[in-house]
């Protein structure tokens, strides 16, 4: 997967968000998708966001990634930032069992409320695996529970960066699969005048497993 | 030929970016203000002065990450007042954060960069507050060199009109 976040031309813009309890990673796993870092943080304020550009399957990307507060004090700020998402980063820590029973509680049942968009991808994310000796949620579970709610469903560790990548493109590709998803990407994208003259050789720098 | 078309493309983009000034921080509709007022209001209502603060700090976000300047005044006018009676470190340095968000909107950077300092000082590797002291030192920097340039072209103009005078006189 080829990837920047400098500005560059891209075929969809597509707008994700990340929810999740508060102190699950998610900030951490956005960090580690974006800039290959880690570090310990400190709740997120409201709403954060962040760009990156990628290419998967084949196509230049343009990824608007929304990243809300996990804390309840800030739940109905954060309730209005779902509308308009193509895909839904829904996280868990594998180490806190409060953190996954939360999903169906409370984030299954804002994603009902707040979410405009039928055809949204979900996608369900166990983080923290690099705690393997502190694991309280089994992967089984994981799995169970995106079967019954229809979401993807990937175990990964922001720490390690274990399938932190495979995470957003898992994601991706399946947003890439969805003709009413693909035509809402496709009307944020911005003219550029050399388009036209793109040359053919550029489009198969992506490298997808 | 392509290539070289390919790569003013890029050129033209990133130069378009650096002068839109596009930053990361997030924006915020009106009607999420609207929605934070009646919580305002209806938490009034009630004795709880805890729920009352939430609602407040909430507005407050909205208000500063507004894209109509009379809202982001408002909210740095209402994180000032409440600023002197707040005494728990982490509400203090949620405020000072807004604060600096409302003052980096309202273009005071100066000013937004004292606060997010403030703010890194109580926590210094704080990710936020970090992200935004980058974004204003970098639009320092974009001004500078607006400034730069404004200036060369006056230099280029006054220059261009001394030798056109005196190719005029010769």
């Amino acid at each position: 997967m080829d990837s920047s976040s400098a500005p560059q031309e891209f075929d969809y813009l597509f707008k994700l968000l990340m929810i999740g309890d508060s102190g699950v990673g998610k900030s951490s796993l956005l960090l580690s998708f974006t800039s290959d870092e880690f570090q310990d943080m400190s709740p997120t304020i409201g709403v954060d966001f962040k760009v990156k550009y990628v290419a998967i399957g084949g196509k230049k990307l343009k990824l608007a990634i929304w990243d809300t507060a996990g804390q309840e004090r800030f739940r109905t700020l954060t309730s209005s930032y779902y509308r308009g998402a193509q895909g839904i980063i829904m996280v868990y820590d594998v180490t806190r069992r409060d953190t996954f029973t939360n999903l169906s509680e409370i984030w299954a049942k804002e994603i009902d409320l707040y979410s405009t968009n039928q055809d949204c991808i979900k996608m369900l994310v166990g983080n923290k695996v690099d705690k393997e000796s502190d694991r309280v949620v089994s992967k089984k579970e994981g799995i169970d529970f995106a079967r019954e709610y229809g979401c993807l469903f990937i175990e990964c560790s922001a720490k390690t960066r274990v399938n932190v990548q495979q995470c957003f493109e898992e994601l991706v590709l399946k947003i890439l699969d969805t003709p009413s998803l693909l035509a809402e990407g496709s009307k944020g994208v911005k003219k550029n005048i050399f388009k036209d003259k793109q040359p053919q050789a550029d489009a198969s720098t992506s490298s997808c497993c | 030929m392509a290539k070289l078309e390919a790569k003013l493309g890029m050129i033209v983009d990133s130069v378009g970016q650096f002068f839109s000034g596009k930053d990361q921080l997030p924006w915020c509709d009106s009607d999420i203000i609207a929605g934070c007022e009646r919580e305002v209001a209806e938490a009034g209502k009630q004795s709880s002065d805890e729920l009352l603060k939430e609602c407040l700090l909430r507005l407050s976000w909205a208000l500063v990450h507004s894209k109509r300047p009379q809202d982001v005044q408002r909210g740095i006018a209402m994180l000032e007042e409440s600023l002197p009676g707040t005494d728990d470190p982490v509400q203090q340095r949620e405020k000072l954060y807004l604060l600096a968000i409302g003052h980096y909107r309202s273009g005071d950077y100066s000013r937004s960069r004292d606060l997010v300092e403030r703010c890194l000082m109580i926590a210094p590797d704080w990710r936020q507050a970090v992200t935004l002291k980058k974004t204003i030192e970098d639009k320092i920097t974009k001004d500078g060199v607006i400034g730069l340039g404004i200036a060369a072209t006056a230099a280029g103009l006054i220059a261009g009109g001394i030798a056109a005078a005196v190719s005029r006189r010769r």
